[in-house]
This record gives C-alpha cells, sequence and structure tokens, in this order.
C-alpha cells in the first residue's frame, strides 16, 4: 500500500518536473492593439496549437511543448515601450526564443537588447537594410538575428521591376504606345528613398518616362493635388510606393476620380482583407507586391490559408510569417537535439527552409536570398472586391492582370 | 493648378475653419483649451460610421443622431470632469489631454487600429474651370459654409448669442448682470463641440478613419487658431483659408516635399506670431485673476 | 570626527524636521541603494529611464511652473540632445562621454532660440506656439534623410556604461545632481524672480527686472537639462529616432509636470517616478497590458479631480502645516510652531482649512 503510494508520489513528482521542465518558451513580440501584433500573434498560435497536437517537440528524444508569451511592445507609439517589453519577456519570463517586431525603429533598439542577452530574435516585419548590416559588421554579437519576412528593403527593388516587366506589354498594348508615361507616388520615408532613385535611374532605360514624383505623407489623408497633377501629366502608370494610410486615400481618390491610369508598385494598406471595404469599394485595379494569396507559393499555403481563415476570420498579413517562426524553431531543434542558441544559428544558416510564403535560404546578412518564386513574394490586384494574384506568372492559381476599362 | 490650389485650398479650408471656430468659442468663452476637441470630431466619425455601416441607417438619421450623440457626450464630460477643476486652469490642461487619450484608446479597443472608410454621401466628380472635384467634397464645403453662417446668426442675431460674446467679453461683469455664465458655458461647450461632430461626420467618407486620426487635425487646428487670434472667430476663419491655401501650394508647388506640408503651415504661423503676436485678428486680453 | 557630528547637526536641523524633507532623503537613499538590494535588470531598465525622464519633467517644471511659460513642444530640447549627440558620436567617432554635452549645448542653442522668439508671446499663444517647433524640427530631418536617418533616425550608438548596473547609477546620479541642481536655482534669488515673472510680469518689469534675459535664459537652462537627458536616452537605447521629437513625448511631460504640481520641481520628479513604472507595470500585464495608455489617462483624470493642484502640493499640505505668524513649514502633527512658539492649530472651530496653504 504504502509502496504504491510511494510509486505514485515518484511518478506524479516526475511527470510533474517533466511537465515543468516540458516547455520551450517563444516570446511574440509586436504591437498587439494593431494588426501587425494581432498577425504576429495569429500565426504563432496556430503553430504552437499544431505542434502542440502532434506532441510537442522533440528535443534529443524529450518531448517539449510550446509555451508562447505575448507581449506588447506598443512600438508604433514608443520605443522604449518596446525595449522594456523585449528586456522583460527576457529577463522575467525566461523567454528561449523571441519573434516578431515591426517598426524599424523599434526593431533596430530591440535588436541590440536581444543580442546582448544571446537570444535568437526572429524578425517578422521590419524592412530596414540595417538590421542585417549589423550582422555583417559584427556577426559574433548580432549572428542570433535573422529576418524571415519581408525582404530586405534594397531587394523589393528587384522584385517590382520583375514585376513591372511582366505586366508592361499589357499596358503598353493597352496604350497603343512603345513608350510609356510613369507617375512616382512614393511615401516620404527613408525605405522609399533607395526605391525612388533606382526607379528614376532605371525607367527610361525601359522606355517609361518619368513625368513625376510626388512624395505625400505616408499619413496623409489627401492626394487630390497628387492626382490631379498626374492626370494633367497624362500619366499611364502610377507607381506607387506606399506603406502608410495614403494607400487606401490614394486608392479611393483614383477610383472616384475614373482615373484611367492604373496603380502598380507597393501598397501595403492594399494587402489587407479590409482593404476593399477601406477605401469605400473604389480600389478596383490597385495592385501591389503581397506575401500571402490562396494559391500555391510553396507546398504549405493552401493549408496554412485555410487555417488561418478558419480560425480568425480573415486572410493572415505578412505579420502571420511568426507561424514559419516557430516551425523552424522547432524543425532546426529537432533536426540539431538542442535548444543551444549557436548550434542552431548554424543550422538555420545552412538549410533551405520550406515556409507558408516563401523558400528561404539566408545570407550572411541573414536576410532572404532574393529568387523569384522562392522569397521574392508575389503580386495581387484588387478585381471587383476580390484580390487575386497575378505574379509570378508560373503559380497555379495566378490570373492575369486587368486594365481600368 | 492655379485653380486646383483653389478648389483644394476652399475645400480643406472650409473643415479647418469650422474645427478652429469651436475651439476659438470655448477659448474665448470659457478659457479652456481643449485638446480632447479634435477627439471628439474623431468619436463623431466612428459614431457615423458606426451608425451607419454597423446599424445600416441612412446617411441623415446617422449623421443627425451622432452629432446629437457627441454633442450630449461633450456636456456630460464637461460636467464631470471639467467643472470641477474650472479653477485649475492648468489641470483643465491636463484633463483635456487625458480625456482625448481615453476616447482614443476607447475606438482602439473597439474598432482597433485598422483605418475604416464610410461610402460616400454623393458619389461622383464634376468638372469645374478643369478641375475634377468630387461631389463629396462640394458637399463639405456647403455644410461648412452653412454651419458657419449659421454660428454666425446664432452669435450675432440671438440672445444666447449675446450672452456667450459679452461672457467672452468680461465673465465678471457678465455675471453681475445677471447672466447665467454657468449656463453660458454650457451652451458654447455645446456648440462647440457640436461643430467639431459636424466636421466630423462630413470629413468621414474622405478621410481614413482610425483612432489616432485625432492628433494631426489638432496641430493644424491650434495653428489657425493662433495665427487667427485666440478668440476671434473671423480669425479662425481668415486663418483656416491661410493654412489650408499654404497646404495646398506646398503640396502643388513641391510635389517632392507634399509631405512638408504641416511643417510649412507651421513655420508661417510662426513667423505671423512674431509679427503679430495676438495673431491677425486676436485680442490682447489681460490675464485674469 | 568633527565633519561627522556637523553633518548629524545639519542632517537634524535642516532635513529631519520636515517630513517632506525626510521624504526626499529615504528616496534619494533609496534610489541609491536600490541595485545593491534587487538587480533585477528588468527593473534596473525600468528606473533607468524613468531617472532619464524625470531629468526631462523637472527641466519642463522650471520653464513651466516657474515662469509660466507653458511649453507644449519640449520634446524639441530632448530631440536636440538626442540627435545632436548622435549624430555627432557617429559621425565624428567621438566618445559618447563627450558628446552628451555636445548634445547638451545644442539644446541650450535650440532653447536660446525658442526662448528669443517667444518673448513677444503670452500664455496659450506662446504654448501652441511652442507646439510647432518639434514638428517643424522633424520636417527638416525628414528632408535629409541621409544626414538624419529620416524616420528610423540614428542607429548603432555606443552606449556610455556597460550592463544593467553601470547605466542605472549613471542615469540616477545625473539626475539627483540635475535635479537638485535645478531645485536649487529655483529655490535661490532667481527662482523668485521667477515666479515674480509669473505672477505679474509688468509689476517686475516695473521693478527693474529684465524680465526678457531671465524668460531667455530659463529656456536655455531648462534646455539644456532636458537635452541631456536625451542624450542619455539616445546612448541608453542605442537609438536616436524622431520618436524624440514626438508630440506625445511632449504631451506626456505636460501631464507628468501638471500631475506632480506645477512650481516644485519635486513633484514632476515624483510624479514621473510614480507613473512611469506604474504605466510600464500595467502594460506587462497580459491580459490588459494593451489597455495601459487608457487606464493611465483615467488614473490621472481622477487623481486630478482629488488634487486639482498635483501630487506633490497635495500629500504636502497633508503631511504639513504652514504657521500663521512666520509662515515657515512645520510638520503637520506638531501643536507649536518649531521656530517661533506660535500654536499651529487654530483656535476657531472651523478655520482649519485656513492654515497650511502655500
Amino acid at each position: 500500500m504504502i509502496r504504491r503510494i510511494g510509486i505514485a508520489a515518484a511518478l506524479s513528482l516526475v511527470s510533474a518536473l517533466a511537465w515543468a521542465q516540458g516547455t520551450i518558451k517563444i516570446a511574440i513580440l509586436g504591437p498587439m492593439a494593431f494588426v501587425q501584433g494581432e498577425n504576429h500573434w495569429a500565426g504563432a498560435e496556430l503553430a504552437r496549437d499544431e505542434i502542440n497536437k502532434a506532441g510537442g517537440v522533440n528535443v534529443g528524444g524529450k518531448k517539449m511543448q510550446i509555451e508562447l508569451i505575448r507581449a506588447d511592445t506598443n512600438e508604433l507609439q514608443s520605443v522604449p515601450d518596446a525595449t522594456n517589453a523585449m528586456e522583460r519577456v527576457i529577463t522575467r519570463d525566461k523567454a528561449d526564443f523571441v519573434v516578431g517586431g515591426f517598426r524599424s525603429e523599434a526593431v533596430l533598439a530591440m535588436q541590440e537588447v536581444a543580442m546582448d542577452y544571446k537570444k535568437i530574435f526572429l524578425g517578422a516585419g521590419a524592412a530596414d537594410a540595417k538590421l542585417g548590416e549589423n550582422v555583417e559588421k559584427d556577426y559574433n554579437r548580432y549572428k542570433y538575428w535573422f529576418r524571415l519576412t519581408p525582404t530586405k528593403s534594397p531587394d523589393l527593388f528587384k522584385t517590382l521591376l520583375a514585376v513591372l516587366n511582366s505586366v508592361a506589354g499589357q499596358i503598353r498594348a493597352s496604350a497603343k504606345r512603345e513608350d510609356l508615361k510613369v507617375a512616382l507616388v512614393a511615401e516620404k520615408a527613408a525605405w522609399t528613398e533607395a526605391l525612388v532613385k533606382g526607379l528614376q535611374a532605371t525607367l527610361p532605360k525601359m522606355k517609361m518616362e518619368v513625368v513625376g514624383t510626388w512624395q505625400p505623407s505616408p499619413l496623409a489623408t489627401d492626394v487630390t493635388a497628387e492626382l490631379a497633377a498626374i492626370e494633367r501629366a497624362q500619366a499611364d502608370l502610377v507607381f506607387t510606393t506606399l506603406s502608410g494610410p495614403v494607400g487606401i486615400t490614394l486608392a479611393r481618390q483614383m477610383g472616384e476620380r475614373g482615373m484611367k491610369a492604373v496603380a502598380f508598385g507597393i501598397n501595403v494598406e492594399g494587402q489587407k482583407d479590409d482593404f476593399w471595404k477601406a477605401s469605400a469599394g473604389k480600389a478596383n485595379y490597385i495592385s501591389t507586391l503581397d506575401t500571402y494569396a490562396d494559391i500555391e507559393i510553396t507546398p504549405k499555403t493552401h493549408a496554412f490559408m485555410q487555417a488561418f481563415r478558419a480560425r480568425y476570420g480573415k486572410a493572415p498579413t505578412y505579420n502571420a510569417a511568426t507561424y514559419d517562426a516557430v516551425v523552424l524553431l522547432k524543425d532546426m531543434i529537432e533536426q540539431e537535439k538542442t535548444l543551444d542558441a549557436d548550434k542552431l544559428v548554424a543550422a538555420i544558416e545552412k538549410g533551405t527552409h520550406v515556409g507558408t510564403g516563401a523558400v528561404a535560404t539566408y545570407d550572411k546578412r541573414h536576410d532572404l536570398v532574393w529568387e523569384i518564386g522562392k522569397t521574392a513574394g508575389i503580386a495581387t490586384q484588387w478585381q471587383d472586391g476580390k484580390k487575386v494574384a497575378f505574379w509570378p506568372p508560373n503559380i497555379k492559381g495566378v490570373q492575369p492582370f486587368k486594365l481600368p476599362k | 493648378m492655379l485653380q486646383d490650389i483653389l478648389v483644394t485650398g476652399l475645400v480643406n479650408g472650409g473643415v479647418y475653419a469650422l474645427l478652429a471656430i469651436g475651439f476659438s468659442l470655448i477659448f474665448g468663452v470659457a478659457r479652456i483649451v481643449n485638446i480632447a476637441h479634435t477627439a471628439f470630431y474623431m468619436l463623431a466619425a466612428y459614431c457615423f460610421y458606426a451608425l451607419l455601416t454597423q446599424v445600416g441607417l441612412g446617411f441623415a438619421l446617422s449623421a443627425v443622431l451622432s452629432i446629437a450623440a457627441i454633442t450630449a457626450l461633450s456636456l456630460l464630460c464637461y460636467r464631470l470632469v471639467i467643472e470641477p477643476v474650472r479653477e485649475h486652469e492648468s489641470a483643465v490642461l491636463i484633463a483635456t489631454i487625458a480625456l482625448g487619450l481615453i476616447f482614443q484608446e476607447l475606438m482602439l479597443r473597439a474598432y482597433g487600429g485598422s483605418y475604416l472608410g464610410v461610402p460616400s454621401t454623393i458619389d461622383g466628380t464634376m468638372r469645374l474651370f478643369g478641375v475634377s472635384i468630387a461631389y463629396q467634397r462640394l458637399l463639405i464645403l456647403g455644410v461648412a459654409a452653412l454651419m458657419l453662417l449659421a454660428t454666425w446668426f446664432f452669435l450675432y442675431r440671438t440672445r444666447t448669442g449675446l450672452a456667450i460674446r459679452a461672457t467672452a467679453n468680461d465673465l465678471e461683469v457678465a455675471n453681475l448682470m445677471g447672466m447665467n455664465v454657468h449656463r453660458v458655458a454650457m451652451v458654447t461647450v455645446a456648440v462647440s463641440v457640436g461643430l467639431a461632430a459636424i466636421a466630423g461626420v462630413v470629413v468621414t467618407p474622405v478621410t481614413p478613419v482610425h483612432p489616432q486620426m485625432w492628433l494631426e487635425p489638432l496641430v493644424t487646428m491650434l495653428a489657425i487658431v493662433v495665427l487667427g487670434g485666440i478668440g476671434s472667430l473671423k480669425g479662425s476663419l481668415i486663418g483656416a483659408l491661410i493654412i489650408a491655401y499654404v497646404e495646398a501650394i506646398t503640396v502643388f508647388a513641391l510635389p517632392a516635399g507634399a509631405y512638408l506640408k504641416g511643417a510649412v503651415a507651421l513655420l508661417i504661423m510662426v513667423f505671423v506670431l512674431l509679427a503679430r503676436p495676438e495673431g491677425l485678428f486676436g485680442v490682447a486680453f489681460e490675464e485674469e485673476r | 570626527m568633527y565633519l561627522l557630528r556637523r553633518v548629524w547637526a545639519e542632517l537634524k536641523n535642516e532635513v529631519l524636521v520636515l517630513p517632506s524633507r525626510v521624504l526626499v532623503l529615504v528616496w534619494v537613499l533609496g534610489v541609491l541603494a536600490l541595485p545593491l538590494v534587487y538587480a533585477d535588470p528588468y527593473v534596473l531598465r525600468i528606473l533607468t529611464m524613468t531617472c532619464i525622464f524625470a531629468i526631462f519633467a523637472a527641466s519642463w517644471d522650471l520653464l513651466a511652473g516657474y515662469t509660466g511659460q507653458v511649453n507644449f513642444g519640449h520634446a524639441l530640447f530632448f530631440g536636440a540632445g538626442a540627435y545632436g549627440s548622435a549624430l555627432l558620436s557617429l559621425k565624428l567617432e567621438l566618445s559618447p562621454w563627450a558628446t552628451i554635452w555636445a548634445g547638451a549645448v545644442l539644446a541650450t542653442l535650440a532653447g536660446l532660440l525658442v526662448g528669443y522668439i517667444c518673448l513677444r508671446l503670452r500664455g496659450s499663444y506662446l504654448s501652441l506656439a511652442t507646439l510647432a517647433f518639434p514638428l517643424i524640427a522633424l520636417g527638416l530631418l525628414f528632408a535629409f534623410p541621409d544626414f538624419s536617418g529620416g524616420e528610423l533616425g540614428v542607429t548603432g550608438l555606443k552606449r556610455l556604461a556597460t550592463g544593467a548596473v553601470g547605466n542605472y547609477y549613471l542615469a540616477a546620479l545625473s539626475m539627483l545632481v540635475i535635479v537638485f541642481a535645478l531645485w536649487l536655482l529655483a529655490d535661490s534669488k532667481f527662482g523668485i524672480v521667477l515666479h515674480a515673472i509669473r505672477d505679474d510680469e509688468v509689476a517686475a518689469r516695473a521693478s527693474g527686472i529684465n524680465t526678457p534675459r531671465y524668460k531667455v535664459a530659463v529656456f536655455a537652462v531648462s534646455g539644456a537639462a532636458a537635452g541631456f537627458s536625451g542624450a542619455l536616452f539616445a546612448h541608453y537605447l542605442r537609438v536616436a529616432g524622431p520618436s524624440t521629437l514626438e508630440t506625445a513625448l511632449s504631451f506626456q511631460v505636460v501631464i507628468w509636470g501638471i500631475f506632480g504640481g506645477v512650481a516644485t520641481i519635486y513633484g514632476a520628479v515624483a510624479a514621473v517616478f510614480l507613473l512611469y513604472p506604474l504605466t510600464e507595470w500595467l502594460g506587462s500585464f497580459k491580459a490588459f497590458g494593451e489597455l495601459r495608455l487608457l487606464i493611465f489617462a483615467v488614473i490621472v483624470l481622477i487623481v486630478l479631480l482629488f488634487m486639482p493642484r498635483g501630487l506633490a502640493p497635495w500629500v504636502r499640505d497633508k503631511i504639513e502645516a504652514q504657521c500663521p505668524r512666520c509662515k515657515q513649514r512645520n510638520a503637520a502633527w506638531k501643536k507649536t510652531c518649531r521656530l517661533c512658539g506660535v500654536r499651529l492649530k487654530t483656535q476657531i472651530a472651523g478655520a482649519e482649512s485656513l492654515v497650511g496653504h502655500q
């Protein structure tokens, strides 16, 4: 009798200990009150539940569950709040790995804290090239940083030109001209500076005349002035590099004016599901580079899109690549049979990782190696209320690009 | 290009005038710097959005209900929050800042940080002197002009308006003359926030609605009111037009400098203040004890 | 030995007689001794930020509380210090120990400029005009993104000290020195002149005081302190970005200053020490962490209804009373004034509220 109780007690103690030691803590950091943080959390949550339900992570024979720590960085409103959050999840909540981030200014500061503690930090939102440059400059300190999404700002240029090449023929046919007039609308921000300079240099070589460059504030609520001037210049194409709400304003006002020019480029607001409603149904033909659509970008995309939509009622934005981050950690931990950061860093550097939006390999800056069809992403266009992917053309499910009538 | 500037400046000026006049009124009469003024404008926009798209009422009904609701809310806030600390000017100041923040956070909680859009009251555009103007913007201009006229009529042709102007002129003497200064302040608050609410309702279809939408117009409105002279309605109107035109000129003349329009407007304000410290039409009143 | 007895005598006669000064002493000891007791890096980080912001808030109080020039754009000085120090340390590869002073000098120059521009402005005009300056500065920074880093700011700055404890002591000692210096300044003849300017500038001028000089001087001193705190901030976070010039930061310091009680210096510091860790602590809760700003605003509002003059004056009135004859402060529970011996409690019932206000 006593022996049985003793064994039961010992077993429960051991299992309790095992359970207590048995979690891998991953901190998800993002502006949780905003859509970027919501997606950070949603993607990670989806991954955690799938992995835990399948038994957890196999760390060299021991099964461990994934525990997520949700941390609101409030980075859109306060950079010190973000660094405080990073410090808190590492020292207080004892996170093993950190994932997330969005605002580049804040992520640069957060990166410093994470590197101080030598924690693997997987970025899921900040595009500034400096984050990767740090890795190259001081490898031993910054090697724990990897950027899962998006591709760094300079690579966006390559993607834009690739997509432009594919639709230029269509626009030329419709305009019945070889020479096209392009209006550049770039929000005034650091990430667009290099893009604008590059476009101004490259477009003329593609027989496209840049009729003007307009730079509204990312928060501009009125672009009638810009659009009026663009109409006057008789542009065929409005090349946008916008990430703020000015993208909604532009789309809506272009639609209201019934402009013949088609908007193409980057319009981050245009990637979201509620863009159509936000622009009061006027955003027809707006196209943008994007990350997720219901086509087979990778073998995992379709399942992920379906599961995400079923659980959260809307499509994911690129921040939901935290899903890939969690799965990547699981795969690498199982492969290396350890939680040791240095070994995992080496493993991530070496392999090819199939995610839900990209097939990723990392260069020496721990940025994604750019390759069409693998990491360059896709391009989508809003057609009659639905967002359709039209590029890269060889993926199953893409539809043709449409021009305004 | 000139026509674009003229039309854009006029339309934006109308909206700014609605906001500036309300703010100026409250300051002139009650000596309250109401930082939450544009926050009420934001609330009205959200209310209109909710009634229009979620409850499904028509434009007119949603508009009227929103304006009424926000005006009532402002009176409530005045009673609960501002009145108890009326004598301490600095306390009133941060009370209004705190109020603005509370409204922002509540809307953030309720609707998230994403940008919402409302369908236009009138769709379509027309061409005037070669400029394409959306009907919605003409509506905004029309409503703004109408409300400004109504405000002028109220202030200069009615007894309550007379009381308001008297209180603004000299609080103590007005009190001695038998006017219920308390009630006058409440009416002023109602009129002022009512104007802001009208601005919010009418502008919602052309602006993305989000919880921080009150901060940018706040700065512009403060610049206008300072430029025109705090407490002067004529000053607010003219200031609104000046700032709107300066912004329009900045955007049209410097396409690569469109983001600077806020900074340029503020710079103009600073220059005007250097020349005339009370603003263009402001009255230099003595500090009150 | 004599020195120790002297210190003890000073302590007994000057500090321990008043509860408010005892509180300050306890607080100073607490600030200094904290890492010895509780060296958690997260807590140290929060308190380092608190110390930096305390300098910032105290500088605002000097300007706004004492001369009545309520500055709605105080973040300009903070940002000037941050960017100044950051750009010099990065472009010229100087040590941060040297560039923080340069940042403070830049902020002082900004203070002189703003002070001069605002000389003719009064009251609300001045407040609303000062709102414009950080925004104009932001516009300039965005216009030259190659130089200033645009909306990303300047990154990769060197730390001043290594380790959490080192940085904490740096911030804490700076704060104690600067805040004490500001308080001494405010408590001196200079401070009396400032009070006079605030209460009635015309009368002050009639008395022969060169008020414009004082007003500009206060802007400069306030700017210097705020710039210093901005430089510390930049080197602690290793990033100096446009968030240092935001209107939200200017509003935040106004809230801190007024919440703590204007024209006290220590009030602003107390407000920061109370509100900043509180907000951060609220933000750390998973359940309602995202509501932190809302809760903060509600707390400010509610406290304001009970203490409209601010926190410090309210607390002070509760623990201290003013002697009706010699007007010096005494502990509230004492029966007679410590200096002139007069009875502190009035003999007329209901007249207590007349005793004890500044």
